[in-house]
């Protein structure tokens, strides 16, 4: 990324942001600390608009856009409020930069547009984001944090967008009260949802898909009797059941999405802080469970993912671990080790992670089919045992 | 161009061996193919390919520094080789381990693609790298490189998956290929992993010489293991065109004799030969580019749309194009086909020898370094389109272009306008600035009713700004995969041999051409310019 090529001063309003960009584009020539001139043209990718609360998050979500390459957003526009409660109103400052492929090579320019949003305002972001969407590009809705899905701003957000951007992994409490809500309102809209804790587990996917890649091990992907995943719990037991675990529940949901499984029981909590749930592949029933265990690895990391089937009387037990740095897969054959073999898997960044939300297929269908999926499988959790009623104890931000 | 058609080699009896092999590797390739695991739907960008040994021949030539191990080192730094991998180094001098990673670790510093280079990486792949001398005419050698590939799948978990990289002068293609027959490395036993084969080009000098080759190839592997390398269908833009063809539906309508009038395709260097005189002077233009990289774009602009995009439903189609080129006799080498060989001139603002005046360069040389054709093909899409190539060297810039002329409109309605609107044209630039032009007729703004020509144009770096990668680790990484499709198949090399040999020929049995016939920094000979004027055409300016 080269420097700045142009940052002028706060403007106030949506038409002053207008003329200030008609403004920066008109004049294409830019200039740069060399003091050499170079005509830059924009990129034509997409447009990210952010939905940070604060601005410490707003900050960080900046840093992060201006490390990506790849598909750089072309306009990217960065909403966080001061104060929900003051005068209506905006102060937003634009940022262009030149983005480039290579060292040496020509670069293109792309836009950030900070806006914070004051008093009443920040309840009408959909006025200030619409006019300033550059014409007949995608709309990618990047909402950190604790996203308000089923709320005035997510019925007034989401149509506006083609792609969804979250963390799941980031949500409060475990988590699945989003997860459930997400899966519900993408439902039937055309937005396809990008969620970190999903992209992180590529490698763990290419994992569990070597399981069955022998060919005669190939009949026990319709054999399926019992998925369990180990998670990194915030305590032994994980009592409180606080530890988000919707990575773990994506495991579950990709694996039975991919396998045509359905959904007998949905999620539940046991007392001992496990959750279990029952599916259905073809005429038999698949045990599942989430078991919370001690590990060095981050909070609602997947530890262990293990895959139990049989056919025919003989047992395949496909057995995928977290290593370090690396994702490690054991394969046995009716006692006999069969398949043995490591995974590099680098834990991917912010950047990383972002990169693939706006790079990946506009038709994201196995993403797609395992939201669908994680929505049914935590669908109606029954009423909570112990503590889980404390899931609901969110962390709000404030507005915008 | 004569309306004779390439002659098809026939097809040979198979032994009852051969069958054997084509129906288990039938069954082989049935059982195997990951697309029929559901859950790897979805997961081809992330896809590692099995633990393996990369055996690289050659490893001290030039071709292992520049490309071949750089390319490995950035797939590694990516995470795109599996954990369970080892890099053979195999080549004649005598090195230790500490050495050649020493020596080695300098080329990828010099010729990586991303730099600095990434300490923690280099050291893991670095781990994995050994070296082995061996000379390739020797028994002994081989049979050591057998016995350490054993003990290699123990030590490092390769799992007995061997892919042979020979990075080596063409000559000594098929005595490595025989060796590594003799020691049984070919042999892919039920679970003891997968063997194959990569060869660089040329493949062969000739038809005769290319048919020899496979014959001598396919004694040892079946077709399915080997890979013949095209660095050029690995480059981003060449993939990019199978896309733009076949997943874009508004230019198939179009892309046929009703409405294209001629196909250019043109592969223009700036540079002269360097240090390959020696090397170059047994080629020339017409076997080191016509008759792999221009026949290939060409292939890929005229092919049916393929079945899917299997590696043979793709070269089945590619073939069935070669076949149906009109191959050229005596008389119409000489009417259709220009060669050429720069003079001194002066290119990119400095003085150029010419190529006699290079050095291993004969100083009365008739070797060509341009040619330039008119070439059609005789199917039901393309009869009577002419497909213009020219390739050649110590042309004024570096530039690699296909360019599709459309037919003009049938009634010019403009005729007042001061401006003379030109054809359309598509032109797909695949280096140095990779993208795709349209250009088309729009109004003058203004009162009267003027017209232009403009341009549309696509530049990758507006919509990507992420570097391409290499040809090399595009195509590394396919053939640990599996996947030949953008590698040529022994029936495409020969079929391609077939188009270009009788232009050798023909040549060869014409008086001696007044050679040089261009300056260099010109844009070939005057008779390339001839080729098309007689048609009423002519060269695009690139």
């Amino acid at each position: 990324m080269a420097p700045d090529l142009r940052q002028p001063g706060v403007v106030h309003s949506v038409p002053e942001i207008e003329r200030a960009l008609a403004h920066i584009w008109a004049d294409t020539v830019t200039h740069r600390g060399d003091g050499e001139h170079h005509v830059a043209a924009r990129s034509s990718v997409l447009n990210l608009v952010v939905v940070a609360g604060r601005r410490e998050t707003a900050e960080s979500c900046a840093a992060i856009i201006e490390a990506t390459a790849g598909r750089h957003p072309s306009r990217s526009l960065i909403l966080s409020a001061l104060d929900a409660e003051g005068r209506p109103g905006l102060d937003a400052t634009i940022r262009t930069v030149s983005v480039a492929p290579a060292a040496g090579s020509a670069g293109t320019g792309a836009e950030t547009i900070y806006v914070t949003v004051h008093g009443q305002t920040s309840h009408h972001l959909a006025s200030i984001i619409v006019p300033l969407l550059v014409h007949d590009l995608p709309v990618a809705l990047w909402w950190p944090r604790d996203p308000q899905f089923v709320s005035h701003r997510g019925d007034r957000l989401l149509p506006i967008a083609d792609r969804l951007i979250v963390d799941g992994s980031s949500w409060s409490g475990d988590g699945l009260d989003r997860l459930r809500e997400m899966a519900r309102v993408v439902q039937g809209r055309r937005l396809v949802v990008a969620d970190f804790a999903l992209l992180r587990q590529a490698r763990w996917r290419e994992a569990l898909a070597s399981v069955y890649d022998l060919p005669d091990l190939r009949p026990h992907l319709r054999a399926i009797r019992s998925i369990t995943v180990e998670f990194a719990a915030r305590e032994e037991g994980d009592p409180a059941g606080l530890t988000n675990i919707v990575r773990p529940v994506y495991h579950v949901a990709w694996l039975a999405s991919r396998l045509g499984m359905s959904v007998i029981e949905p999620m539940r909590t046991l007392t001992d802080g496990r959750r279990n749930a029952t599916l259905r592949q073809g005429d038999h029933a698949v045990a599942v469970e989430w078991r919370p265990v001690c590990s060095d690895l981050g909070e609602g990391s997947t530890v262990r993912v293990e895959i139990v089937s049989r056919l025919a009387g003989a047992e395949l037990v496909g057995d995928v671990a977290a290593g370090d740095c690396s994702v490690e897969v054991a394969v046995h054959d009716k006692g006999r080790e069969r398949v043995r073999r490591t995974y590099l898997a680098p834990r991917l960044g912010d950047v990383d992670l972002l990169e693939r939300a706006l790079e990946d297929s506009a038709s994201d269908s196995v993403a797609a089919e395992a939201l669908a999926m994680a929505g049914r499988l935590v669908a109606a959790e029954p009423t909570p045992r112990g503590a889980v009623a404390r899931n609901h104890r969110l962390t709000q931000e404030p507005g915008p | 161009m004569s309306p004779t058609r390439a002659p098809v080699p026939p097809v040979p009896a198979r032994t009852a061996r051969q069958l054997r092999e084509a129906t288990s590797s039938a069954r082989r390739r049935h059982r195997a193919d990951p697309d029929l695991n559901p859950l790897r739907k979805g997961l081809r960008l992330e896809r590692v390919p099995d633990p393996c040994c990369f055996v690289l021949f050659g490893a001290t030539g030039d071709l292992a520094h520049r490309k071949v191990i750089p390319a490995i080192y950035q797939l590694w730094r990516t995470n795109l080789l599996p954990a369970e991998f080892s890099l053979v180094a195999v080549a004649r001098r005598p090195y230790t381990d500490e050495a050649f990673v020493a020596e080695i670790r300098a080329s990828v510093e010099a010729n990586s693609r991303v730099r600095p280079i990434d300490e923690g990486a280099w050291a893991e792949l670095a781990k994995r790298i050994t070296y082995q001398q061996l000379d390739f005419g020797g028994d002994a050698g081989f049979d050591r490189l057998s016995e350490r590939l054993d003990a290699l799948d123990e030590e490092r978990g390769t799992a007995g998956n061997r892919l042979f990289y020979l990075a080596t002068q063409p000559s000594q293609v098929t005595e490595i290929v025989h060796q590594l027959g003799r020691v049984g490395l070919d042999h892919e036993l039920r679970g003891a992993g997968w063997r194959r084969v990569v060869i660089e080009k040329p493949f062969g000098r000739d038809y005769e010489s290319a048919r020899r080759l496979n014959h001598e190839v396919a004694k040892v592997f079946r077709e399915s293991q080997v890979y013949r390398i095209d660095h050029y269908l690995g480059k981003e833009t060449v993939r990019n065109l199978l896309v733009f063809r076949f997943g874009n539906g508004i230019f198939e309508p179009v892309w046929n004799r009703s409405y294209v009038d001629h196909v250019q395709i043109t592969v223009a260097e700036s540079l002269g030969v360097e240090s390959r005189g020696a090397f170059y002077e047994e080629t020339g233009a017409s076997r080191d580019i016509l008759q792999n990289h221009l026949l290939q774009l060409m292939t890929l602009v005229a092919m049916e749309p393929p079945s899917s995009f299997h590696a043979d439903a793709l070269r089945d189609q590619k073939l069935q194009v070669l076949r149906a080129i009109t191959t050229p006799d005596t008389e119409h080498v000489r009417h259709d086909v220009v060669r050429g060989q720069y003079g001194p001139g002066w290119v990119e603002g400095a003085a150029a020898a010419g190529y006699r005046e290079e050095p291993e360069v004969d100083p009365e040389s008739e070797t060509e370094t341009y040619v330039a054709g008119r070439f059609t093909i005789d199917d039901w899409r393309w009869s009577g389109v002419p497909f213009y190539l020219r390739a050649g060297k110590r042309l004024p810039k570096r530039a690699t272009e296909i360019a599709i002329q459309f037919k003009e409109v049938p009634l010019p309605l403009f005729r007042e306008s001061t401006g003379d609107p030109a054809a359309n044209v598509l032109a797909m630039r695949i280096q140095p600035d990779e993208g795709i032009m349209l250009r088309f007729a729009a109004k003058v703004p203004g009162l009267g009713l003027d017209v232009r020509t403009v341009n549309m144009d696509f530049d990758y770096g507006t919509s990507f700004a992420v570097d391409s990668p290499d040809a090399y680790e595009t195509l590394i990484l396919d053939a640990l995969l599996g996947d030949a499709s953008l590698f040529t198949r022994a029936d495409e090399v020969e079929a391609a041999w077939a188009v270009v040999t009788p232009i050798i020929e023909g040549w060869a049995a014409m008086p001696a051409p007044r050679f040089p016939n261009y300056a260099a920094g010109a844009w070939g000979p005057e008779a390339a310019d001839e080729l098309l004027e007689r048609d009423g055409r002519r060269w695009r300016r690139i």
